[in-house]
């Protein structure tokens, strides 16, 4: 690949001779943009619009070996009518808005800290809360499955026992089935947003800083004036990556229940879709629910993106 | 510090290969070069020159049995020899793959093991998809369990699928755990309906007196005993594998099958099974520490003692333990059912089809390959005429490892086997009575015939 | 320019007494301290239980055994021996290692460039081109996988790292996140950077390149992350078993006949160690970053 990068000047270095109007032309400032998302576009036509034009239309058939049969909105009246499906709609935006309760304030707050001067120790501090999202999901489920395992001896348990409770059945009701969800969630993830966080703060010119301080902000007052200001667009990104990644959970739940937990109380789209298409064979059907929640997340996120003026023409 | 990042990547790049070499850059040549380093992993057999033919499977034990059945079959046909080049992946993955490539008309392998739950999404293709196998079974067909064949007919009738077993449910008994409470043989042996299983219960129960400690544990997660009671009255909650089968759950024997699982519950002769059901971890762990002294199982369980409760274990259970018919609720009914198992197929991508549906049947219908699933497998095999055999095949390790021979038992059964089908109608009807019905009843004590209506009603909008 | 250069609030000492100062230092490296071991937690679980046999954690569940006398090695030393369960194993881990760079260092460089290209420029299509990036990162794989696998047939590239790579490099939320992060930057390095007489893919190769390097590096861990636990996609594109990668493999380990315990905990804790090292060696640059002289000069 870095190859590929410095194909590029010899590549121009040897057309400068040659065709002068052709180098002027790739190395114009109106060119340069398409240049730069050209792999973008090229991965765009090949490996995007294919699939998902095939997706939707098969959201509109009945997808049979011998054949496929054309039955209008017939998969989506029946996801209206599906109540596992709605329930999973519930648990999806439910589980999302905990994350993003969570996930944000949290791991933003234990970033700073960390850039400042106060804490010893860093780099170690950042690998082990770094390290669970580098664990392969199949032991962490196995882990965590065993850990909040209705048996006597299951860490979640013991620690129950500690407190003079008895032990429960962790992952066959609501309150305890989502807390177990979240730890997992927040075991995975806050060092990953931290790390998002952390290295937004890197681009946060420290002249600013500076000048905060000879205008005799404190501390508090630097985060909230400077920083958070500042770590705009990485808030953005983690905000709408969040969103979606709450609606589409599906990792967290296969590991607690391998997507079969009672009274669906980890379903969750993602899963249904998973459950649908890939257990039952129904790819029709789990069309409809991925396009679904392509919309939900999608117009989620775009409201959210517009009032954010993300979108809006930079001025420089 | 540019070119300090660069370099550091192109470094880690150069470690990197030359760690690996080309070897896993599949789009270079030298890759067949490295593949002959790492035999051990890409796991062919047979005759190099033979006719290649590629199987998946979910098992690792299946991927070494077939291995050594093509060994075999090179042996008796060497005209015919095979190259087999079998592929182990995850279990429910396999199947999604197999669909796939099913779907797409493209990239499927010439055989494949489908797991008994997952294989109405394979049938449902018929010829379009597999290969039938009647032609090839016609050797062995006489002597076949006929009820374990028709579990893998496709609706036209034909035959897709190849069975590894029967899966004949059982009654297991801890014979030294109960005998300590002064329960002997002949009690168990008089065990002929429910009732008398529940008595039975009882008495041990109230002799043992010792909290947390239970005579049998029924399912939250698992449908055996509701298949048992089916098969029993000749039920059948899916409709049958026909074309407009409708599903019913509402069926006299689930019914009384769960009523009486809640009358076991009441009486603490039962407990919820751990983790939902038996074959699973938690399931074997009570079953290692007597929690648990009697449960009604398939008969492959057996390997689950031989895997999971051998003598490396520290909880090991050879010459305790006791097989006998499971009890019925009106004597003279069926007392046992097939339940589980591995249909291979044959796909009609294969380019060796013929071979391939002859070499699946040799390997699993023929005397060399009964015996083989048998000793390795430790299967109820499906071929009747070797059950004898089996039988008295000193050897063998689960003729030793239980106080009676498991074949004993299944020749008492023979005819008693029933049937409950598989259908394109079980993974809804599994969904709503795994997730919801069976917790609601056994946990939380909900009335059985209100559990029953809601869960008809959902699995009906479901299957639509 | 000097790695350590000192960056945020060079005179806060002289505001915050001494004493408060030190406490401060040893209430917050104290709390991170403990959230570490929190978070560690589990792992150290798994490792405990790695050095008992397998049969135990079937039987017993999951047990924090802190008894030292009672550790053995037998798990690891089975794992080492090379035979047929090792050899399965570090081929796993090989081919995991190996996809795992491949796609990292495609991804961040397409990805690095094309966000240049979304976030430097203003252009027609850019709107369209963002909403386009954005929406492709909210259809769920699921649905997409049927059809691309049929594609990925059809160009030939099935059983090939190709076929497992080339889908995901352009991935949209690395796209994203470069294309955020360089929307604080100043642009005003552009324009300096032409006087000066860079040509537009020399500023974005030799200006803007350095002082993008924390997000290379965030994102260098989460692309592997992804790619590391990347389970269904690879498993639908490799036939061949001596191209599975480690969650295939450790997937084949629970079996319905039984988990292989033994090296599946084992195994996993022993992965942690390559990954380990890859995030040592990037998270140095998060030390380094943009600093105030980058900027002004």
């Amino acid at each position: 690949m870095v190859e590929h990068a410095s194909s590029y000047s010899k590549d121009g270095e040897d057309k400068m001779k040659k065709d002068n109007i052709f180098k002027r032309f790739l190395y114009s400032q109106k060119t340069a943009p398409y240049v730069f998302v050209l792999p973008f576009l090229l991965s765009f036509c090949v490996f995007w619009i294919y699939p998902f034009s095939s997706t939707i239309v098969m959201s509109f058939q009945d997808i049979q070996p011998m054949g496929s049969k054309w039955i209008g909105l017939g998969n989506y009246k029946k996801l209206l009518a599906d109540k596992v499906f709605l329930q999973a709609v519930g648990n999806s935006v439910m589980y999302m808005l905990l994350t993003l309760v969570l996930l944000i304030p949290f791991p933003l707050l234990f970033a700073s800290l960390l850039d400042s001067r106060l804490v010893k120790a860093k780099g170690i501090w950042k690998a082990l809360l770094y390290i669970p999202s580098l664990t392969s999901v199949v032991i962490s489920g196995t882990l965590f499955r065993m850990m909040f395992s209705e048996r006597d001896g299951s860490q979640f348990n013991l620690i129950l026992n500690f407190f003079g409770h008895d032990k429960i059945q962790w992952l066959k009701m609501y309150p305890t089935a989502y807390f177990a969800l979240l730890l997992i969630a927040c075991w995975r993830w806050t060092g990953v947003n931290m790390l998002y966080f952390l290295s937004g703060l890197k681009s946060i010119d420290t002249g600013l800083y500076e000048s905060a301080e000879i205008d005799g902000a404190t501390g508090w007052q630097k985060f909230i004036y400077v920083t958070i200001p500042m770590l705009r667009p990485t808030l953005i990104y983690v905000l709408t990556i969040s969103i979606y990644a709450g609606l589409a959970m599906f990792l967290e739940s296969f590991m607690l229940w391998g997507n079969g937990s009672p009274y669906n109380i980890g379903t969750t789209i993602v899963g249904y879709l998973y459950r649908r298409g890939i257990e039952k064979n129904q790819m029709g059907y789990a069309s409809a629910v991925g396009l679904v929640l392509l919309i939900i997340a999608l117009v989620i996120n775009m409201i959210q993106l517009i009032l954010s003026g993300t979108f809006k023409k930079e001025e420089s | 510090m540019n070119k300090k990042f660069l370099s550091t990547l192109l470094c880690t790049t150069m470690v990197a290969s030359s760690l690996f070499g080309c070897g896993t850059n599949t789009a270079s040549n030298k890759a067949s070069a490295k593949d002959k380093k790492e035999e051990p992993v890409v796991t062919s057999f047979g005759d190099k020159k033979g006719t290649k033919l590629e199987l998946w499977t979910f098992v690792g034990q299946h991927a070494d049995f077939y291995g050594k059945m093509v060994e075999k079959w090179n042996e008796k046909n060497p005209d015919r020899t095979i190259n087999m080049k079998t592929t182990t992946y995850p279990f429910s993955d396999m199947h999604t793959k197999l669909t796939m490539t099913l779907q797409s008309k493209k990239g499927a392998p010439d055989i494949c093991d489908v797991e008994a739950g997952q294989y109405p999404n394979v049938v449902k293709g018929q010829d379009e998809w597999l290969y039938p196998l009647d032609e090839a079974i016609k050797p062995y067909k006489d002597t076949m369990v006929e009820s374990r064949l028709d579990m893998y007919k496709g609706q036209n009738g034909k035959q897709y699928g190849a069975p590894f077993h029967i899966g004949a449910t059982v009654m297991y008994y801890n014979m030294e755990q109960l005998e300590k409470y002064g329960i002997t043989q002949a009690d168990v042996d008089s065990v002929k309906t429910w009732d008398d299983y529940e008595k039975l219960g009882k008495r041990y129960v109230e002799a043992r007196g010792e909290k947390g400690k239970f005579f049998t544990s029924v399912d939250t997660a698992g449908t055996d005993w509701l298949t048992i009671a089916m098969a029993e009255y000749g039920e059948d909650w899916t409709g049958g594998n026909k074309k407009n089968a409708k599903p019913n759950v509402k069926l006299k024997s689930v019914n009384k099958m769960l009523e009486y699982q809640q009358k076991l519950l009441k009486e603490k002769v039962a407990q919820v099974s751990t983790d939902g059901q038996v074959d699973t971890d938690g399931g074997i762990a009570d079953i290692g520490n007597n929690t648990i002294v009697s449960f009604p199982k398939a008969l492959w369980f057996m390997s689950r003692f031989k895997d999971k409760l051998g003598a490396d274990s520290g909880k090991d259970q050879t010459g305790k333990w006791y097989i006998a018919k499971c009890p019925v609720f009106e004597e003279g009914q069926k007392c046992s059912v097939g339940i589980g198992g591995t249909g291979t197929v044959v796909t009609k991508q294969s380019k060796a089809k013929k071979l391939a549906a002859d070499f699946i049947c040799f390997a699993k219908m023929s005397e060399d390959g009964e015996k083989m699933i048998w000793n390795d497998l430790g299967f109820d095999v499906c071929n009747t005429a070797l059950w004898d055999e089996c039988n008295t095949d000193q050897d063998n390790f689960y003729n030793k490892y239980f106080r009676n021979k498991p074949y004993e038992v299944l020749k008492q059964i023979k005819d008693d086997i029933g049937k409950v089908s598989i259908t394109k109608n079980t993974p809804a009807i599994n969904d709503q009575i795994n997730s919801t019905t069976l917790n609601d009843v056994l946990e939380k004590g909900k009335n059985v015939k209100e559990a029953l209506e809601e869960a008809q009603s959902t699995i009906e909008s479901d299957s639509e | 320019m000097d790695n350590t250069m000192t960056k945020i609030k060079p005179n806060k000492s002289s505001k915050i007494g001494g004493k408060t100062r030190s406490i401060l230092t040893v209430l917050s490296t104290g709390f991170f301290a403990i959230l570490s071991i929190l978070v560690a937690m589990p792992l150290v679980i798994g490792f405990t239980a790695s050095m008992r046999p397998g049969s135990e954690m079937m039987a017993q569940g999951l047990h924090l055994n802190l008894n030292f006398k009672e550790w053995m090695l037998d798990n690891y030393v089975y794992l080492l021996s090379g035979n047929e369960d090792s050899i399965k194993f570090f081929n796993w881990f090989k081919n995991s290692l190996f996809l795992t760079l491949i796609s990292v260092i495609g991804t961040l460089i397409l990805c690095y460039f094309i966000a240049y290209g979304l976030s430097m420029y203003d252009f027609k299509l850019k709107n369209t081109l963002f909403f386009i990036v954005i929406a492709t990162m909210m259809v769920p794989f699921e649905i997409l996988m049927l059809p691309l696998y049929q594609e990925i047939i059809n160009f030939g590239l099935i059983d090939t790292t190709w076929g497992v790579v080339l889908p995901g490099l352009c991935g949209a939320s690395t796209i994203f996140f470069f294309k955020q992060y360089m929307s604080s930057l100043p642009k005003e390095l552009l324009d300096a950077g032409r006087i000066d007489g860079a040509t537009e893919y020399g500023i974005c190769l030799r200006i803007m390149l350095p002082i993008t390097k924390p997000a290379f590096a965030a994102m260098a861990i989460l692309t592997s992350m992804g790619s590391w636990n990347n389970l269904l996609w690879p498993m639908l594109i490799y036939k061949d078993a001596s191209k599975f990668t480690l969650p295939i493999g450790l997937n084949t380990l629970l079996t319905p006949y039984g988990n292989n315990y033994d090296v599946l905990i084992a195994g996993s804790m022993f992965s942690l160690i390559p990954v380990f090292i890859i995030f040592i060696i990037f998270q140095k640059y998060f030390v380094e970053g943009m600093t105030a002289g980058a900027v002004k000069g």
